[in-house]
């Protein structure tokens, strides 16, 4: 027992020292969890923003110029006037994700009570924008209308609305992406560097060197998962700590230990399956074929760019079933933004520790056939 | 000809960044006749071969090879057929998948040879060698000899004036080492012109060429018949006379095998009986015993795959026998047995230590894993350093070590922790004889001095001679056992190599070893077909090769096919902008029919989940940490009776989760939405204002459903995505396995290369559109409003493009691995951000728009989109289609700027 401790510490200061030998991957680990993750929370993918609005104006009253007007910046660009076939061709062409239309003699109408339509037209191939660009704009005019026809009346509401966002009071997108962007970040690289730890070994011969030695197979593979980990985990830790706390101002509202403890499982979770991906492959090549599919669904599917809710019933069993990370982004979730406790996430924790436990048991099966 | 020389060389000099390769060579190498090249590894060898074959770029200093100047281009392309080059490496240049007739096939090709003359040759070069009974056999499943016959075979088929071998027969069996010189001698008598350049590290071979130039450390150090350089230098073989040779090597004594002091009662170190190993059909080791005493050198031979490694393997129990056992020190050996493994020590093919731990980090990990006592352990590195010199080098890393280094340092290694069985794979292949000399001496004290019993394999016959016992194994079984002298005397020979050639003839069925007489040479000439046809043939050659291997390759073929599909299926099903079901959960104070009618307008529509209620604040909270509801409503007591009384209107106040700000958003949509109705139902007639209405009308997509949006831009992603990576480790893969050399060898040009290697793909990829569209039809239930043909056409355009984008970037990569990962990063990153996926192009800033644009998916996606969703027809894609083709032309254009013909 002693002896196996001796050895998986033996074997993962050697995998240090090879990570430390690895210029372009040390470079890569500070870029992604550095400057890549503020870049891509930036980028603020699905937030309504510089959203495309042509206005078709075929009132030209009082009341079509202040609805115009409420067509404004951050939300909205400073909308084209345009007639109507210019607008449907500009839509067709993709230029315009919005077009509102106003109808000839609108404020006449409404002011004679005869009621009145206007009409929104809206670009549904820009899913990620139709529908809360159409809420949005449609609120932005029915104010404008109303303080302009019924001035003074709008706190005349009979309901009065309190919304209260809990978690993230602005709903600021870089809050979320930046936390999914750790995340993603630990996923990539962790099937990287494990699944390369084991494939350099098998392609230089030095797995069967190791092999000869009085060493468990499991020793060695504990020492990869616990060293590769280990690395992916402080940096990880350290980018949400110093960059997404620190720098770019998100707050976290639970326990960052317990945080820790999470994703330390959740770390040799993922390595543990890229080195029972690895297992499979032959070399480098391969394993890249491989896992990049693999990743590209451990990311999408994980919960962390569209809600799991939105995916047919069976995908999120499945989903669940085989991959570590809609618990992870489940468990992250709850912690960082939700201030939950261990009660709440145990069942998370359990089900990535029972992957974990799962792969590493297969990676050991592969392990002896490695060297035939 | 009338040439009298095939090569003349003059102040040629070849740098790699620092290191000079060849420095200085002047040498007419005589045409006619068998020259071979000798001297160490490392000291240039293939670099001057590469040069003449114009497999490599002259650096400075002139080459006229058969009177044409190598350094013109002009000159080398019309130089291009009458030279044949073979690389270094056992059937590197070869395609293991192909057979031996397809890889044959291949190569005929390349020389625009017709159907007809091909075939001839083939049968020809095939009886030739002594392979036409194997036509169909995969080349990666011959053995050692018969992949150097087929590279052989390779290399000549296209009738070549000068033949240029680069260690054809380093780690071939004797016999099939013969047999290869006599077939290069046969060819010779019959082709009298042939001029045969050879480097090799076997200095017995050397012996039947007619001109040798000795090199050492990139300078020539002697040229002569072999005859002239053994009286040059006094010495009775030219082994003896190389070594000479050497500056400083006159010191080094000679290797002597001391008589061992034998123990006939002592426990055996090694016995093994009946050792099997089959892995699936295929038996590797076939009954192997033997009984090796303590601190005897026992010697393994035998031709490559012959399964010498395996039974090494299960001696030091790596791997587990199939059936029979084996015993160290009357012990059984199991795989699970960590105490015998303490006692070996053992040493791998190659090299096979940590790179990236310095040499004294490399002894010192071994040290500890081997659990030499931790006061002793500093000690123990310290004289094994200093016993095999490797005191100087012990802070260096091991990869920035000459060969000979290293291979000491792996001795060390193995013999960190005094195991007094040591079991060596190989150890000296491609080291020079001189170092050679070095290891077994050292080997021998070891063996005599400490009784250490060694267990040891190799190719090189004076190697053998040294050993106390040898055993000669074939086909995984062994066939002789028994000291040197004895065996030779055994089988009547008169020398080793003669004995086991004979011993190996024995096995082989008689259509491998016979030689059939030579057919003529020269085939029937036929009209030469135009340059257009020659050149067109070319990239077919390489686009049958590759299909042919592709297929062949189940993971790569997996992820060309299966990829796309599993992509498509699992973006199309998991992306979705949709946020149905959100779960709310209701706190009513009120219970009075307004506040119900207030929550049945949140359940009515099917975006809501109605959950079970919650009780106050603390309940929600401890409710929404877990993650459910997204919304809560609290209505508060009084409310129905404050919106009839109208003087202060009532509160009601809603929760949302804002964890995740698009759900969050969209929500807040919702719920703003059913307040609204209910809003205008209280106070209908009450302001102008309030007979305004707001209709939304969903353009193109109705329904509003995601997937008919988000499938289409997929086609645009994943087309992208795998195209590009399979089209760039196809170029790449080449390089990485050798094969690339066929490239710099053969007159195909740059441009026939690129477009045979990506027609394949561009077939393969434009299938898995149409499997794609089948699944945007059938699955995702979208239909096709515009043209078909377009959408066609416009796939077709663009997977050319993808496809030679991968093309484009293979040429800034070297291995498979970097090929994967930058492809993928580069195709990732304007795809999924910049060209319409998710953000329309519209509402882009201009720079992130431009950069979008300058990859071809965003030219895509507005056609995707269009022909399934806005019923487009050719005249509104048409600048897109021109624009994608512009792509492809470029790409393609600009991967053959960046290939390079000739290797550096």
């Amino acid at each position: 027992m002693l002896r196996s401790l001796r050895n998986i510490g033996n074997l993962t200061l050697k995998e240090l020292r090879a990570i430390r030998g690895d210029a372009v991957m040390l470079v890569l680990i500070a870029y992604v969890f550095t400057a890549a993750v503020w870049l891509v929370s930036q980028a603020g993918s699905t937030e309504v923003r510089d959203l495309t609005v042509a206005v078709v104006d075929d009132d030209r009253s009082q009341l079509s110029a202040r609805l115009i007007d409420a067509i404004r910046p951050p939300l909205f660009r400073a909308p084209d006037l345009l007639t109507p076939e210019a607008a449907q061709r500009a839509q067709i062409a993709g230029k315009e994700v919005l077009v509102v239309s106003i109808p000839p003699d609108l404020e006449k109408d409404l002011r004679a009570g005869r009621g009145g339509a206007v009409m929104v037209l809206v670009d549904a191939t820009a899913v990620a924008f139709a529908g809360n660009g159409t809420s949005y704009v449609t609120q932005a005019l029915a104010e404008a209308a109303s303080d302009y026809l019924a001035p003074g009346t709008g706190a005349e509401s009979p309901l009065n609305v309190v919304v209260r966002n809990r978690f993230n009071p602005n709903l600021s997108a870089t809050w979320f992406t930046a936390v999914m962007q750790i995340i993603n970040n630990v996923t990539i690289l962790m099937l990287i560097l494990s699944g390369a730890s084991l494939l350099r070994e098998r392609e230089r011969g030095t797995i069967e060197h190791v092999l000869v030695m009085p060493v468990h197979p499991h020793e060695v593979v504990l020492s990869k998962v616990f060293a590769n980990g280990g690395v992916i985990l402080i940096a990880s830790v350290l980018s949400l700590v110093f960059v997404v706390e620190g720098a770019m101002g998100v707050p976290i509202a639970g326990s960052l230990p317990l945080y820790v403890a999470g994703a330390a499982i959740y770390v040799v979770a993922v390595a543990s399956l890229g080195l029972m991906m690895a297992s499979y492959t032959r070399n480098m090549g391969q394993y890249g074929l491989l896992v990049i599919p693999v990743m590209i669904l451990m990311l999408l599917l994980s919960g962390g760019i569209t809600p799991m809710e939105s995916m047919p019933q069976w995908l999120q069993i499945l989903m669940r079933t085989v991959s570590p990370t809609p618990h992870f982004v489940a468990f992250a979730q709850a912690v960082l933004y939700r201030g939950a406790g261990l009660w709440l996430v145990v069942a998370e924790l359990a089900a990535m520790a029972a992957m974990a436990a799962v792969a590493l048991a297969l990676v050991l099966r592969r392990f002896r056939k490695l060297l035939s | 000809m009338g040439e009298q020389i095939a090569a003349r060389i003059a102040g040629l000099t070849h740098r790699y960044g620092k290191l000079t390769a060849l420095d200085d060579v002047a040498l007419e190498i005589p045409a006619g006749c068998m020259v071979g090249l000798i001297g160490p590894d490392g000291v240039g060898k293939s670099t001057l071969l590469g040069l003449i074959s114009g497999v490599r770029k002259l650096q400075s200093g002139t080459l006229q090879v058969l009177g044409h100047d190598m350094g013109s281009v002009r000159e080398r392309s019309a130089l291009g057929a009458r030279i044949a080059y073979m690389p270094q490496g056992l059937g590197r240049n070869l395609y293991p998948t192909l057979s031996v007739r397809e890889n044959l096939d291949f190569f005929g090709r390349l020389f625009g040879q017709s159907a007809r003359e091909r075939e001839a040759r083939i049968a020809m070069l095939l009886e030739a060698t002594g392979l036409a009974p194997f036509p169909d056999r995969p080349a990666g499943q011959l053995s050692g000899g018969m992949k150097q016959k087929l590279g052989l075979c390779a290399a000549l088929i296209h009738d070549p004036e000068l033949l240029i071998l680069d260690e054809p027969t380093t780690g071939v069996d004797p016999l099939s080492r013969r047999q290869f010189w006599d077939l290069i001698d046969r060819l010779r008598g019959e082709n009298g012109r042939m001029s045969v350049l050879v480097a090799t590290a076997y200095m017995e071979e050397t012996e039947r060429f007619d001109w040798l130039a000795a090199m050492n450390d990139g300078k020539i150090i002697a040229t002569g018949a072999p005859a002239e350089i053994r009286v040059q230098s006094g010495a009775a073989t030219l082994e003896a006379a190389f070594i000479r040779l050497l500056p400083g090597a006159a010191d080094e004594a000679g290797v002597e095998l001391r008589p061992r002091a034998a123990r006939p009662d002592a426990v055996p170190a090694i016995v093994a009986e009946g050792l099997t190993k089959r892995f699936g059909d295929f038996t590797a080791v076939d009954h192997v015993s033997f009984t090796i005493p303590e601190g005897e050198i026992f010697g393994f031979l035998g031709s490559n795959g012959c399964g010498k490694s395996t039974t090494m393997k299960m001696l030091t129990g790596l791997l587990e026998p199939s059936s029979g056992r084996s015993e160290l020190f009357g012990e059984p050996l199991k795989s699970s047995d960590m105490t015998a493994r303490q006692r070996i020590g053992y040493m791998s093919q190659g090299f096979s230590l940590y790179g990236e731990l310095t040499v004294r980090q490399n002894l010192d990990l071994h040290a500890r894993l081997y659990a030499v006592p931790p006061a002793r352990r500093a000690a123990r590195v310290a004289e094994v350093l200093a016993e095999f010199d490797l005191g100087e080098v012990a802070d260096k890393m091991p990869e920035s070590l000459p060969l000979g280094i290293r291979q000491r340092l792996q001795l060390a290694v193995a013999l960190i922790h005094e195991p007094p069985i040591l079991i060596l794979d190989e150890p000296t292949s491609g080291v020079d004889p001189l170092a050679r000399d070095a290891f077994w001496r050292k080997l021998i004290s070891l063996s005599r001095d400490r009784g250490v019993t060694i267990f040891i394999s190799t190719h090189f016959m004076n190697e053998a001679e040294r050993c106390d016992r040898i055993s000669l194994m074939h086909a995984g079984r062994v066939l002789e056992v028994g000291a040197p002298a004895e065996i030779v005397t055994r089988r009547g020979a008169t020398s080793l190599e003669a004995a086991f050639i004979a011993c190996l003839e024995g096995e082989l069925p008689p259509e491998e070893a016979a030689s059939p007489p030579l057919a003529t040479m020269g085939a029937p000439e036929t009209r030469p077909p135009s340059a257009l046809a020659r050149a067109l043939g070319r990239a077919w050659a390489y686009s049958t090769r590759e299909t042919r291997e592709l297929l062949r390759d189940p993971i790569r073929l997996f992820f060309a096919l299966m990829g796309p599909v599993i992509l498509l299926l699992t973006m199309g099903f998991g992306i979705s902008f949709d946020v149905d079901r959100i779960t709310f959960a209701v706190n009513d104070q009120d219970r009075t029919p307004e506040s119900r009618a207030l929550i049945e307008g949140f359940s009515s529509i099917p975006q809501f989940a109605r959950q079970e209620d919650f009780s106050g604040p603390d309940a929600l909270s401890r409710r929404m940490e877990r993650g459910t509801p997204t919304l809560a409503l609290e209505i508060p007591e009084g409310f129905g009776r404050d919106l009839h009384r109208g003087t202060e209107p009532p509160e009601v106040s809603l929760w949302l989760d804002g964890s995740m700000p698009f759900r969050a958003e969209t929500a807040e949509g919702y719920a703003s939405g059913v307040l609204a109705l209910l809003e205008s139902e209280i106070t209908r007639g009450n302001d102008s204002a309030a007979g305004l209405t707001f209709t939304p009308r969903f353009l193109f997509n109705q329904a509003f459903r995601s997937a008919d949006a988000m499938v289409p831009s997929m086609l645009m992603l994943i087309l992208m995505l795998i195209p590009a990576i399979m089209s760039a480790v196809s170029v790449v893969r080449e390089k990485e396995a050798g094969t690339m050399a066929n490239f710099h060898a053969s007159p195909v040009r740059r441009i026939e290369f690129l477009i045979g290697k990506q027609l394949p793909y561009l077939a393969l990829s434009w299938i898995a559109f149409w499997v794609l569209i089948g699944l945007a039809l059938t699955v995702f239930g979208l239909s096709i409003t515009g043209s078909l043909p377009v959408l066609a056409l416009a796939g077709l355009l663009y997977v050319t493009a993808t496809t030679a984008f991968g093309l484009f970037l293979s040429a800034f990569t070297r291995t498979q691995v970097s090929a994967v990962f930058a492809t993928a990063v580069i195709a990732v990153i304007p795809t999924v951000n910049f060209s319409g996926l998710i953000v329309p192009v519209s509402i882009l800033g201009d720079s992130a728009r431009i950069f979008g644009e300058a990859f071809p998916a965003a030219w895509f996606q507005p056609v995707t989109v269009g022909v399934f969703l806005k019923g487009f027809g050719a005249a509104d894609v048409a600048r897109p289609l021109a624009i994608l083709c512009a792509f492809a032309v470029g790409y393609v254009t600009l991967a053959a700027v960046a290939l390079r013909k000739q290797e550096r």
